[in-house]
């Protein structure tokens, strides 16, 4: 285990509280970065190596260089909280917990691009973290911290908390954009990106919680002390949300380029019921699933997880033990992304469904020869053919599945067996 | 001139303005790419994923329909990837649509049989159950909404957003359970509606006047404009024992885009009289056509107006006008016209009279720049008793009744049996519907009509009559047999029928 | 058309609408205060919305209608929302729902005689590692047993808090108010 930058206070009492938080140091990254240019500020973004957090893993400083500060239009920075991929729940402890770093992140980020106006945009079933969020807000308010000349700075800034009402596509930055406008959360077609052309027309630049999070120590500690953590191309440390048959689920934090077989026996205790392992799921639901015996020499980070065919995304760590039914699993995450399809364009609106509904009669004994290649094909046509990566994030699972599970589905199609397993229960569909 | 920019599309390399998007391009080299939710007209909405293209360079496919030309670009339209795609949308759009073609409307005339036929043509893997959506909902007054035949394009939802801003369609929940739905107290019952059925690209929305009327192949469609305001709105008429079965708006960038209003579009019949003037009448008696011609080719005199219909041909002004000059005494002459006044919506589209043609009318002379004043003069004039001779060229030539006697010396150019006015001599006409020809619009753009339906024997076209009282006051007017040699008389000769058509009217 | 039910709503909404650059960005908060105030989006809270941010009534049903945590029906004053995502299901959401299943006496969607009772199967409620869990209207209850659900239902039976996120008030309800530790009531 190593540094922590965004858990470290977590613990401490009173950290949700303003002072709380500048006692534990908080403040002190502000401080300096508002006495930068925000060109040097984006710089040292660029610098840091810091990626973004949400998913896509997209280079945070070059983000920012796209918006465009000379339109004569507002600037406006959101925080995407709608944590929702399957797997995850790491913004929510920075949220409950240490909101105050989240909303110190989000300040630094505004005065980099010039925004006077951001948003929050935090999942509708985060109460809780929802709460806490406010209540730092108000206190941030409060204490000069947001306002008017930001610490007795020239900057000034708002910042307003949304709450979402449970969609996960409203985690796509285009459809979360979409849902602030008050509309259906669908994603928009790009071009325009939002960086030039965002919410309300202006441009925006979109970052998840756990990215800005890390702004107070990089400018805190300074750029070089973040580069020097993680491995060459992936900076810094990195949220796990660990899930699944393991004995200690939690969300941790390593430093990029951890060893996966390392932290599953160390973090994690291990799989629970002293089972054996059969597969992970390194990076929420969306990335392919790696087996047991290809987890041997993959580290957390970036590099490493591309390497071995799978991704590093959202950090959502779903650990499968060897009694997990690899089919039950393929129709239960389908069945998640037909129900959470937003229903704007065809292949994912209609080939989602199917998924799901082909995985469900395969899961009943009731699959046909023919079958995988059926979804098989029909995945490849949905992949790069809609309009946000939720195409791309439905097909994932099932493809790789069946690709790394393929005798569990030949089996369950020849034999028809019904399933007994945990998974199989036919409430709710 | 704009900036143009260079590119090939299937190897065919072609210079388009900036800013023009790939469907366009393409059109301009005559390769349709397949599309349902593009519409020239509306945002673009993207989400049907029928138009995928591959450009050179770009890692996946592109939709042709939010791509903008650029300079160099090589597109492929029919390369193998594009092929599987646009199968593969097809197959996806289908596996929850009911496949209930025999009994739908759309049959015929439907984007997805073209392009299953055209682009897919393999039979559905799906063997999984269909969901239900509901079927059969009123939406309004005049649209009936089918949500299993729906694929979700949003047009109609786009036209109420962007064309009327009246918003009545929303699309409600996600997923595949989405479906096309008013708020629950608020109709779809804009002037407009209407259009939301030409947009469907299928059966979603039918009209509720023409449900299950007629097989679009059992009738004959044939182009024409509409004869209910000056606008003059290019449309698509199908026909069926010389009946109106179908109004579907025609494409005109220039005029009405895809739009058509209600009452153009539903009342399109109200131009063909229910009881027919088939025979001349001479104060209320049948006559043979030579012997009332003869008598009203007498009725001129000092105090003769003519009461022209604005429904008439531009060609039937332009002889009206030439018929005036051989007379000793120039006639009073007025267009009927009266002015109308239109909510916001109608604003769109629809111009503030009823009078279609009256542009060539004021063209020739025949009326004022102030029409409805003129008119107004007119009826009041004919009251008083000022008329000695009255001749009311077509049915609306003359619309008031009330207060109203006509000399004993008039004539009246009818189709309508019921006409209230009865003058001395009545003529066999023709409805705008049975002639062909050209109409100016309120922006005078001269746009060609084409006969939607047969006439009945004994009628005659107006301007024959005009002619045949000419000929028997010894000055002919114009040699021409039929509509068509009429309308190539008028015709500068760089204008064929055919520009007309292609171009959808020339400005004049 | 506006219903007298929302007018201790129009305070806050007022303040809600000001907060954005844009008044239709308010339809979901308000949506919201509908669902407070009336239990579930009905038709005149639909009019209501519609005529503070001046957006037609068919895009606030669309709105209503695409996100899951607006009720389109009524449901029980204890709503529990059980997920199914993965990392529950491998942890045994099945049980939890047929829990509630057998000591409701309902299925999915219905709501008890009493008034009191109703739950549904819900996708990833962002709380996987303290699977499996259930959400009771705006509250969280984690690592999950049967036993300790009977005792959190008994408990509800017996207390019936307010386990409610205000949008009027801005605050959680009685049953969650300042505890972080969610299964706590």
């Amino acid at each position: 285990m190593s540094k922590k930058i965004l858990l470290k206070n977590v613990h401490n009492q009173g950290q949700a509280t303003f002072d709380g938080y500048v006692n534990s140091g908080g403040l002190l990254g502000l401080k300096k970065a508002l006495k930068k240019d925000p060109k040097e500020v984006i710089e040292e973004v660029k610098n840091s190596g810091l990626r973004g957090r949400g998913g896509a893993g997209f280079p945070t400083g070059v983000k920012w260089g796209f918006v465009p500060r000379d339109t004569g239009k507002p600037v406006y920075l959101i925080c995407n909280a709608d944590e929702s991929e399957p797997g995850t729940f790491k913004d929510r402890v920075i949220m409950e917990r240490d909101p105050f770093l989240m909303i110190e992140g989000m300040i630094i980020a505004a005065y980099a691009l010039g925004s006077s106006l951001s948003f929050i945009y935090v999942r509708g079933e985060y109460s809780y973290p929802y709460i806490k969020t406010l209540e730092a807000i108000k206190e941030a308010y409060s204490k000069g911290m947001l306002g008017k000349n930001i610490l007795g700075s020239n900057f000034s800034h708002e910042m307003v908390l949304h709450r979402g009402a449970g969609a996960y596509i409203c985690g796509e930055e285009t459809g979360l954009i979409n849902s602030l406008e008050g509309k259906k959360g669908q994603p928009r077609i790009k071009p325009p990106f939002p960086a030039v052309k965002g919410l309300y027309g202006c441009p925006t630049c979109v970052n998840n919680v756990e990215t800005l999070a890390v702004l107070p120590f990089i400018f805190s500690e300074g750029w070089e002390a973040y580069a020097a953590l993680g491995t060459e191309k992936s900076k810094g440390t990195k949220l796990i949300s660990a899930s699944g048959h393991i004995n200690k689920p939690g969300v941790y934090e390593i430093e990029l380029g951890y060893p996966l077989k390392e932290f599953l026996e160390v973090e994690c205790g291990g799989v629970w019921k002293g089972r054996k392992l059969k597969a992970v799921i390194p990076g929420g639901s969306s990335v392919p699933v790696l087996r047991a015996d290809e987890i041997e020499k993959v580290n957390l980070d970036y590099e490493s997880l591309r390497d071995a065919g799978t991704m590093l995304g959202s950090g959502g760590f779903i650990v499968l033990d060897e009694t997990a039914d690899m089919v039950e699993v393929a129709r239960n995450l389908a069945h998640f992304y037909a129900h959470e399809s937003c229903g704007q364009c065809t292949p994912c609106r209609e080939g989602g469904h199917w998924v799901e509904k082909v995985f469900t009669r395969i899961s009943k004994g009731r699959g046909v020869p023919g079958d995988m290649e059926l979804v098989d094909s029909m995945c490849s046509q949905i992949a790069g053919h809609t309009i946000c990566p939720f195409g791309d994030a439905l097909v994932t699972p099932a493809q790789s599945l069946m690709k790394k599970f393929p005798e569990e589905f030949k089996d369950r199609i020849l034999n028809g067996s019904k399933s007994t397993n945990p998974l199989n229960y036919e409430l709710g569909h | 001139m704009s900036e143009t920019v260079n590119l090939t599309i299937d190897g065919k390399a072609l210079s388009v303005p900036k800013g023009t998007n790939l469907i366009e391009a393409a059109k301009k080299l005559g390769i349709l790419i397949p599309h349902y939710c593009y519409h020239p007209d509306l945002s673009i909405a993207g989400n049907c994923r029928m138009c995928q293209v591959a450009v050179k360079g770009a890692p996946k496919l592109t939709i042709a329909c939010n791509t903008q030309v650029t300079e160099g670009m090589e597109v492929a339209t029919n390369s193998k990837e594009v092929k599987d795609a646009q199968s593969a949308t097809l197959e996806f759009i289908l596996i929850n649509h009911p496949l209930d073609c025999t009994v739908c409307d759309q049959a015929g005339h439907c984007k997805l049989q073209d392009y299953h036929f055209e682009y897919n043509a393999k039979p559905s893997r799906f063997l999984e159950e269909k969901e239900h959506k509901p079927k059969a909902v009123p939406l309004g007054p005049t649209v009936m909404l089918d949500g299993e035949r729906c694929i979700m394009c949003t047009r109609c939802i786009r036209f109420c957003d962007e064309v009327t801003k009246t918003s009545e369609l929303g699309m409600l929940n996600r997923g595949d359970r989405s479906v096309i739905s008013i708020n629950p107290g608020r109709e779809l019952d804009n002037p407009l509606s209407g259009s939301v059925v030409d947009l469907c690209p299928v059966g979603a929305l039918t009209h509720r006047n023409w449900r299950f009327n007629s097989r679009i192949w059992f009738t004959k469609q044939v182009d024409s404009v509409c004869p209910g305001c000056s606008t003059g709105c290019n449309v698509k008429v199908a026909v069926r024992d010389k009946q109106v079965v179908q109004v579907k708006a025609r494409y005109n960038s220039n005029v009405n885009k895809e739009w058509l209003c209600d009452e153009g579009r539903y009342g399109f019949h109200r131009f063909l009289p229910e009881t027919r003037v088939l025979e001349p009448l001479i104060n209320g008696k049948v006559a043979s056509l030579d012997e009332a011609l003869t008598k009203a080719s007498k009725m001129f005199d000092d105090k003769t107006a003519i009461f022209l219909s604005p429904d008439l041909l531009f060609e039937e002004f332009s002889l009206i006008s030439k018929f005036i000059e051989t007379l000793p005494v120039k006639p009073f002459t007025c267009v009927q016209y009266k002015k109308r006044e239109l909510s916001e919506v109608e604003k769109i589209l629809v111009s503030p009279d009823y009078a279609a043609n009256f542009k060539s009318a004021q063209n020739f002379g025949l009326a004022s720049e102030d029409p409805s004043t003129q008119y107004i003069e007119g009826i009041a004039k004919l009251k008083e008793g000022s008329f000695s001779s009255v001749w009311i060229i077509g049915d609306r030539g003359i619309e008031e009744v009330e207060g109203i006697s006509l000399p004993v010396n008039s004539v009246g150019f009818f189709t309508n049996a019921e006409n209230n006015l009865k003058p001395g001599i009545v003529l066999p006409a023709r409805s705008i519907l049975e002639k062909s020809g050209l109409y100016l619009n309120k922006d005078l753009r001269l746009q060609f009509i084409d006969r939607l339906i047969d006439f009945p024997s004994n009628t005659e076209p107006e301007w024959r009559l005009i002619n045949k009282i000419a000929e028997k006051r010894g000055k002919k007017l114009t040699d021409a047999q039929s509509d068509r040699d009429l309308t190539l008389s008028v015709l500068n000769p760089e204008i064929s029928i055919f520009t007309l058509k292609e171009q959808g009217g020339v400005r004049i | 058309m506006t219903d007298k039910k929302f007018d201790v709503c129009e305070k806050r909404a007022e303040e809600i609408i000001a907060q954005y650059p844009d008044k239709h960005s308010a339809v979901m908060p308000l949506l919201y205060l509908v669902q407070e105030q009336s239990g579930c989006i009905t038709e005149e809270g639909i009019l209501w919305v519609s005529g503070k941010i001046d957006m037609a009534p068919v895009h606030v049903r669309e709105v209503a209608t695409f996100y899951t945590m607006y009720y389109k029906k009524p449901v029980g004053r204890f709503h529990f929302q059980v997920c199914r995502t993965l990392s529950c299901a491998l942890r045994g959401a099945r049980d939890v729902t047929g829990y509630l299943k057998e000591r409701f006496g309902l299925e999915p969607g219905e709501v008890s005689l009493n008034g009191l009772w109703s739950y549904e199967e819900v996708e990833c409620l962002g709380s996987c590692g303290t699977a499996p869990m259930c959400q009771v209207n705006d509250t969280f209850f984690e690592n999950l047993t049967v036993e300790k659900l009977g005792r959190i239902v008994d408990r509800i039976e017996a207390k019936k808090p307010n386990l409610k996120l205000s949008v009027l008030r801005d605050e959680m309800g009685d049953g969650l108010q300042g505890n972080p530790k969610s299964e706590v009531i």
